[in-house]
């Protein structure tokens, strides 16, 4: 083999693995914004407005995440929350500023995604607390997107 | 007839099935919030228009007294560019409140000559754009989205070249010019519900914290917005008492006054 051949085969092969480790090595937090993203579309059509702003970050299996948020009476509020590993199991729950649970029943839990729905009693901050329950991996990228009506 | 019966009684077991694995494990009914304080992220400002739907829910608002189109003046220092482009968004947010097109399109010009003037029209251009044609057809749900992804990209871009204190202040001009059409219009109207809207303590903290946390912008208007914050702290911050019709006119004073600042040279 000339010093060229094995030059290109190198970079041929190193292209492959590189191919091959591309969804674990450079997944990320904009990945799981798409995921949340997707979670929000159905609502946007009942007249909530996304916010373009979102919070994200990872975290271990069975690792939670406060989020502050000032909410306003008067507004009702959609809090998705997604991640793309696709075999994690995500949830996310609200609330008010004394630790009281402040969501209304229908929030939901569908493997990586996950949705609360709150209509604030009082405006003021409130927390919503992300939690990846299950991972097969050992960080799991996260997203939080909101909307309003 | 039976069979129908049983095919319906079937799927309702399976559409009950499958609500309840989409509903995930029951919540705790009380979490100890001090606990959480290590891992608690910033909080996201909300934007103006997110008060402004709250407060229209309580009566119709006259919006069109509160659409502010003037130029104001013209700065080069970053930090007040910054200042005045997170109020003109809110502005923006004003006039599609009121339906008012030119008031809008004028907005959008100026947004973008902003944006350009701190260095990141370029992430501007298309949003301003699209801001400009939404408001020709009086499309105010998209000009609301592209408000929002304006001050987004323009966040975003100041965040990538590690901007992100000129990014904060952004936050505050809205912020502030948001709070400012608040009060106006409670000040006019006064409501419990209304006045309840500026119950808004830990955002206004955020704001204290992150201009503390800028002494390299050693400007007069910088100054004058930490001094009148602290003014405003125990106004605002009445835990579970109301706010009263009195601290609603002050703060509108004290906002009216900032906003007068950043729109005009010292």
């Amino acid at each position: 083999m000339t010093p060229f051949v094995k030059t290109l085969f190198c970079q041929v092969i190193l292209l492959v693995m590189l191919g091959s480790f591309q969804p674990a090595a450079f997944a990320s937090v904009d990945d799981a914004q798409s995921f949340a993203l997707q979670a929000a579309e159905p609502y946007v059509k009942q007249g909530f407005q996304v916010r373009e702003d979102y919070w994200g970050g990872d975290l271990g299996s069975g690792e939670k995440k406060a989020v502050r948020q000032q909410l306003f009476k008067g507004n009702e509020y959609w809090f998705w929350l997604g991640t793309e590993v696709e075999r994690a199991k995500i949830s996310v729950h609200i609330y008010d500023s004394d630790g009281k649970l402040a969501e209304e029943p229908d929030g939901w839990e569908k493997g990586h995604f996950a949705a609360a729905h709150v209509i604030p009693k009082a405006t003021g901050s409130y927390f919503i607390i992300v939690s990846v329950e299950e991972s097969p991996e050992e960080r799991t990228h996260w997203a939080l997107v909101y909307g309003f009506r | 007839m039976l069979t129908f019966t049983k095919h319906l009684q079937l799927s309702a077991i399976v559409v009950t099935g499958l609500a309840l694995c989409a509903h995930g494990a029951q919540a705790p009914q009380r979490i100890d919030i001090k606990q959480l304080s290590k891992t608690v992220e910033d909080v996201v400002v909300p934007l103006p228009n997110e008060i402004f739907g709250a407060l229209n829910k309580l009566g119709a608002v006259n919006w069109k007294e509160h659409v502010r189109t003037d130029k104001g003046a013209s700065f080069t220092e970053r930090p007040r560019i910054a200042l005045l482009l997170g109020t003109v968004i809110a502005d923006g947010f004003v006039a599609v409140q009121a339906e008012d097109a030119p008031a809008v399109k004028e907005i959008g010009q100026r947004v973008l000559t902003l944006a350009k003037g701190i260095g990141v029209g370029n992430s501007i251009t298309p949003h301003s754009k699209a801001i400009i044609e939404a408001a020709d057809k009086r499309n105010w749900e998209s000009v609301r989205q592209e408000l929002d992804r304006t001050q987004n990209s323009v966040q975003q871009a100041m965040n990538e070249v590690h901007d992100e204190k000129l990014s904060q202040l952004v936050s505050l001009g809205g912020w502030l010019r948001g709070t400012e059409v608040l009060t106006s219009v409670v000040t006019k109207h006064f409501s419990a519900d209304g006045a309840e809207l500026l119950h808004q303590p830990d955002l206004l903290s955020y704001f204290q914290t992150r201009l503390q946390a800028m002494p390299e912008f050693n400007l007069p208007i910088i100054h004058e917005i930490q001094e009148a914050l602290v003014d405003v702290k125990p106004l605002i911050d009445v835990g579970n008492a109301r706010i009263s019709p009195a601290s609603v006119k002050k703060i509108s004073e004290i906002t009216t006054r900032l906003g007068n600042g950043i729109v005009t040279r010292d």
